[in-house]
């Protein structure tokens, strides 16, 4: 007992603490200065593209927001998601909206073409705040300029007169028109859930018939033009999938209108899901 | 004779494993290399798309703000000298990032010495062109930010993975070496504005 007295005497334990301190400092440091993943809001669940976390929009106002957002969703594959809160929590409003697309994973994770849109209410004393987050695949059609010119011509306007409805659906519609010139694919043509689900039982369903095809002893030749059948199926969907986007917006009334069709009929209109899109910190901000 | 073949099987079951074992882990380092050379490219493409919009920048403002010579110099002498900073991108060293992001440290500061400036030139402020470039710049400065915090985490994973054992062992044996992170700017770090 005297012997852990004395081990523990006052130098000691200086020396103990400080030693413990430094690790402990540079780890406090280190947690405030890393950005806590609690200030992001967390992806909605049911996944949704109008998220109104500031309560700014009514109800109608957000439900007709979603299914405009969700039926270009369905017809080109853009993903274009409105998130709006009351508090940037310390973040710079570009760096937010970056965020939210990355942790949300907006847009297709085959052609990255999401869009974040971010507004910031002006409340009390803080200043309102907007800001478009670009996804890598839509930079090229939406380069920053272009998103500083919708906030400052369609959004603030509109925001100083406390329409942010308004505002927010004349920027999204912009953004549309921008965004469906680079990519229009309808939604099955990527990782949509059910129809590749449907392509790989269909796939399964061949496979088990060249099975005991093979197996029963029947012609070689029948199943190497099955196969050969199929490939020209793939390669045909290929040529079809890059011709869209060859072709851009043009072509968005033929190939576009029927994925839109397919689309209706399979997910009755409501929201897909975030495909796992990438952003890079393309965009603008503006306040007011 | 039974006990040949048991010591036998268990000595090819064991050389299978720990081949099946290096395999993997040395896939796993090369796979997180990779991850990391290709953050590191990114990080190059954002830094020469600043570089980029120097000479657009540097054109316009010069017809407008004819004061502001010494600045227009200062940014590109900083930018001839940042760009003469090469990094070897199969080493990404500590000290490779640093000597990297301090040039590059510069050229930024310098920068944003110019970009204030246009307050005192209304003309400037009011050409499109300029509103513009203002418009990429802001977009660039963002874009750096992302993908060095992109870099920062595929090179933390590839480090945590060359530095664990018994990974390390296989790691030390062919050469891996440890990355470098970028540090937080010291502007950076007081980034986060609160604005009133």
């Amino acid at each position: 007992m005297n012997n852990l007295t004395k081990y523990l005497s006052t130098d000691r334990l200086h020396c103990i603490v400080r030693r413990a301190a430094m690790p402990l400092m540079l780890a406090v440091l280190l947690v405030a200065l890393c950005p806590c993943a609690s200030a992001i809001p967390a992806k909605p669940v049911p996944e949704r593209l109008v998220n109104d976390f500031a309560g700014i929009f009514t109800a109608e106002e957000a439900l007709s927001l979603e299914r405009a957002l969700t039926a270009f969703d369905d017809s080109t594959s853009n993903q274009i998601t409105v998130v709006t809160v009351n508090d940037l929590e310390g973040y710079a409003p570009a760096e937010y909206g970056t965020e939210i697309g990355e942790r949300w994973g907006v847009g297709s994770g085959k052609f990255d073409n999401g869009i974040v849109v971010l507004v910031k209410p002006k409340t009390g004393d803080s200043r309102g705040q907007v800001n478009i987050s670009v996804g890598y695949g839509l930079e090229g059609a939406i380069p920053d300029s272009y998103c500083k010119r919708i906030i400052e011509t369609e959004m603030i306007p509109r925001f100083q007169e406390n329409d942010y409805f308004g505002g927010t659906a004349a920027a999204c519609s912009v953004l549309m028109k921008l965004a469906s010139g680079e990519i229009s694919e309808p939604r099955e043509a990527d990782s949509g859930g059910g129809p590749v689900i449907l392509f790989l039982a269909l796939a399964f369903i061949g496979f088990c018939i060249f099975i005991v095809i093979v197996a029963s002893g029947g012609k070689g030749g029948n199943g190497g033009s099955g196969g050969g059948g199929y490939m020209d199926g793939d390669d045909f969907a290929r040529g079809l999938i890059i011709g869209s986007i060859l072709n851009g917006g043009r072509h968005s009334s033929g190939w576009g209108s029927s994925g839109g069709g397919f689309g209706g009929g399979f997910g009755g209109g409501s929201f897909g899901g975030f495909g796992g899109g990438s952003f890079g910190g393309g965009g603008a901000s503006g306040s007011w | 004779m039974k006990k040949g073949t048991i010591v036998l099987i268990v000595v090819v079951v064991a050389i299978i494993g720990i081949f099946v074992w290096c395999k993997n882990s040395y896939n796993g380092m090369v796979k997180s290399d990779e991850e990391v050379n290709a953050a590191w490219s990114q990080v190059e493409n954002v830094y020469q798309r600043r570089y980029d919009l120097i000479d657009n920048l540097v054109s316009t403002v010069k017809g407008y703000a004819e004061h502001e010579q010494s600045t227009l110099q200062g940014v590109i002498e900083a930018r001839a000298k940042a760009n003469q900073v090469k990094v070897d991108p199969d080493k990404l060293s500590a000290e490779d990032i640093a000597r990297f992001q301090e040039a590059q440290g510069e050229f930024g500061q310098a920068l944003s010495r110019l970009m204030v400036t246009y307050e005192n030139y209304p003309e400037l402020k009011a050409n499109q062109n300029f509103l513009e470039l203002q418009a990429e710049l802001a977009g660039t400065e963002n874009r750096i930010a992302t993908e060095r915090r992109k870099f920062n985490e595929a090179a933390r994973a590839y480090n945590t993975k060359i530095r664990s054992f018994p990974t390390n062992i296989l790691a030390s044996m062919f050469g891996f070496e440890t990355k470098g992170y970028f540090e937080a700017d010291a502007q950076a770090a007081t980034a986060p504005k609160v604005e009133f």
